[in-house]
C-alpha cells in the first residue's frame, strides 16, 4: 500500500457524506510477469499489501513460501528489500529485490470473499430455519 | 470526564514535560497489539485478516515491555486480536502495571468473566469492553448472536470485583442515534467508569466496504448523539475530542500520538494504516514521512478519518498546554451541550422506516 496521489481537497474532505470503500483486487493465483524492474517493484508492492502467502522463487532456484509484511523500496533493486515470515519460524527474514526471479500469489487471500451481504444472507437463512445463536466464526487456524 | 485524577495528573505532567523539553513528537498511548488472533469475525474489522501462521504468532512479554519502555507513553492500550487469547496476558498486564503504565485492555469480553480471577484490580488497569451498541445492534455488528449478553456478564462481574471498566464503541453509517443514547443509559447503569467511542475507519481489508461515514456525516451523527447529554453519562475521553467529533472544533491528525507496535514491528504511520514497519520507535518518529498523511496531505486513505488514534492526542495536548484549551476542557466536563437542532435530528431519526433501507446494523428484514 503506497501513499496515493492527492485526490481530495480540504473542502471536499470536510463535505464527504459517505467515504468510498476499497475495491479488492483479485490477486489469488496471480503470477505476475517480471519482465522489467518496474514490473518487479509493482508486484512486490502488491505482495506487501496482500493478506495471504506468496511463493518467491529466487535466482538461485530456491523457493520460499512467505507472508510479506514489509518492504523498503530504494533507488536500486539491490538496496530494496522485503521482510517476511515463513510458517513455523519466528525469524523476520529480509530479502533483496535483486535476488527474486518469480512471485506467485499462492496463498488464500484472507481479506477477500467475505462481505457484509454474505453475513446478512447467512443470518436470514439460519433465522428462517429457526436457528438461534447465529454467528460467523473466525477461520480455523488449521 | 470519568478519568481518575491520578491518571489525568500523570498525563498532564507528561505532556508538559515533553512540551517544555521542546519535543515536537511524543506519544501519549502505545497501541500494543500482542496478537491478531480473535474470537469474533466482525464485518467492520480490518485487523485480523491474516494467514493462520501469522494469527498464531504472539509478542512475548519481554517484547511488550521493551516496546513500552522504548516508547515511554504513560498509557498502553492492548487491542488486537483478542488480548485474552494470549496465554501470557496476565504476565504482560502485571508487568505494565509494575511499570506504572495505565493499561486499557481492549476485549470483546467473551472470556472476561472467567478470566477475571487471574487479574487484580488496580488504578492502572482498565478493561475496555468492545460494545458497539444495544444488544441487537452489537450482535449484528460483530456477527454473533449472544455476544452482547456474554459481554454484559463480564462487565458486571468486573465492576463487582472492583475493576475499572469502560465500554468501547465504534459507530458505522446507519447507526440510530437514539439507540446509541439508550445504549449509553444501559452501560452507565451497569456501573462502568465511562464510555469510549469512535467513528469507524474505512479499513481497506474490512469485509464491509459500504458503510463508512464521511466527515460531514460523522459530525452530524455525533452532534445528535452527544448533544443534550444526560447527567449520568461519563466519557473516558477528552471532552475536546468529543467536541471535535461534534464539529465544534478542528484538529489535525497526530499519528505519532498513539503509535502501534505488533508482531511485525513499529507500524508506519499509525494504528489504522499499514504502510510499512520499522525496528524501533526512534526510527518510526524519524523516518516516517508524516507529511504524506492526514487530511491536509490529500491522502485519500486519511480523508474520512476522525478516529481517536489520530485526533485525541491533539485534543489532550490542547487541553493541557493552553489556557484556552484547559478552560474549554473544564467546561466540557460539565456542559450538557443543549442543542434544539440535535433534538430535532433525534426525532427525525426516530421516525419509522425511513432509514432502515441502507442501515448496516439494523437490517429489519433479518430480525423477524
Amino acid at each position: 500500500m503506497t501513499v496515493e496521489v492527492q485526490k481530495y481537497t480540504m473542502e471536499q474532505v470536510e463535505a464527504l457524506e459517505v467515504a468510498p470503500g476499497a475495491d479488492h483486487e483479485n490477486l489469488e493465483g496471480w503470477v505476475p510477469t517480471l519482465a522489467s524492474e518496474e514490473g518487479l517493484r509493482d508486484a512486490l508492492e502488491k505482495a506487501f499489501d496482500y493478506r495471504g502467502d506468496v511463493t518467491l522463487t529466487l535466482k538461485s532456484g530456491e523457493r520460499i513460501e512467505a507472508y510479506i509484511f514489509n518492504r523498503h523500496a530504494a533507488a536500486t533493486l539491490a538496496e530494496s528489500w522485503v521482510q517476511y515470515f515463513v510458517s513455523g519460524d519466528a525469524i523476520k527474514h529480509r530479502l533483496s529485490y535483486a535476488l527474486i526471479a518469480r512471485i506467485e500469489f499462492t496463498g488464500k487471500d484472507r481479506a477477500a470473499g467475505k462481505h457484509w451481504e454474505d453475513w446478512v444472507k447467512h443470518y436470514n437463512e439460519r433465522k428462517a430455519a429457526g436457528e438461534t445463536n447465529i454467528a460467523l466464526a473466525p477461520e480455523a487456524l488449521e | 470526564m470519568a478519568i481518575p485524577i491520578s491518571q489525568m495528573w500523570t498525563v498532564s505532567t507528561y505532556v508538559l514535560k515533553n512540551k517544555l523539553a521542546g519535543r515536537k513528537r511524543f506519544s501519549l498511548t502505545l497501541m500494543l497489539e500482542p496478537l491478531f488472533r480473535c474470537s469474533l469475525a466482525c464485518a467492520g474489522c480490518g485487523k485480523v485478516q491474516y494467514p493462520p501462521h501469522i494469527l498464531k504468532r504472539e509478542l512475548t512479554p519481554a517484547e511488550c515491555f521493551a516496546a513500552v519502555e522504548e516508547c515511554g507513553a504513560p498509557m498502553v492500550a492492548i487491542p488486537g486480536g483478542e488480548p485474552l487469547l494470549h496465554p501470557q496476558m496476565v504476565e504482560i498486564v502485571n508487568g505494565l502495571i509494575a511499570r506504572r503504565k495505565y493499561v486499557y485492555l481492549c476485549t470483546n469480553a467473551l472470556e472476561l468473566k472467567h478470566r477475571l480471577p487471574e487479574f487484580k484490580p488496580s488504578k492502572y488497569l482498565t478493561f475496555s469492553v468492545h460494545l458497539d451498541g444495544q444488544r441487537e445492534h452489537h450482535d449484528f455488528g460483530v456477527c454473533r448472536e449472544g455476544a452482547y449478553d456474554i459481554a454484559i456478564e463480564g462487565i458486571k462481574e468486573a465492576v463487582r470485583r472492583g475493576f475499572r471498566v469502560t465500554t468501547n464503541a465504534t459507530f458505522f453509517d446507519g447507526v440510530d442515534p437514539n439507540s446509541v443514547r439508550a445504549f449509553f443509559d444501559e452501560v452507565m447503569a451497569m456501573g462502568v467508569e465511562g464510555i469510549i467511542l469512535s467513528p469507524g475507519y474505512s479499513y481497506d481489508k474490512a469485509p464491509d466496504q459500504h458503510h463508512f461515514m464521511g466527515r460531514a456525516r460523522v459530525r452530524r451523527l455525533f452532534r445528535a448523539i452527544l448533544s443534550n447529554r444526560k447527567p449520568t453519562w461519563k466519557f473516558n475521553m477528552s471532552p475536546l475530542f468529543l467536541e471535535f467529533l461534534m464539529g465544534f472544533r478542528n484538529y489535525e491528525c497526530v499519528p505519532w500520538g498513539m503509535p502501534t507496535y505488533n508482531i511485525f514491528g513499529w507500524q508506519k504511520p499509525c494504528y489504522l494504516l499499514q504502510d510499512g514497519f520499522v525496528g524501533s520507535y526512534k526510527e518510526l518518529l524519524e523516518t516516517t514521512e508524516w507529511e504524506k498523511y492526514g487530511v491536509p496531505s490529500g491522502n485519500p486513505k486519511c480523508a474520512n478519518c476522525m478516529v481517536s488514534c489520530g485526533y485525541e492526542t491533539p485534543a489532550v495536548i490542547d487541553g493541557f498546554t493552553t489556557w484556552k484549551g484547559f478552560l474549554a476542557m473544564a467546561r466540557g466536563n460539565f456542559n450538557k451541550y443543549p442543542d434544539p437542532e440535535a433534538l430535532k435530528q433525534l426525532s427525525e431519526a426516530a421516525a419509522p422506516a425511513e432509514q432502515a433501507e441502507d442501515c448496516c446494523c439494523c437490517h429489519e428484514e433479518t430480525r423477524a
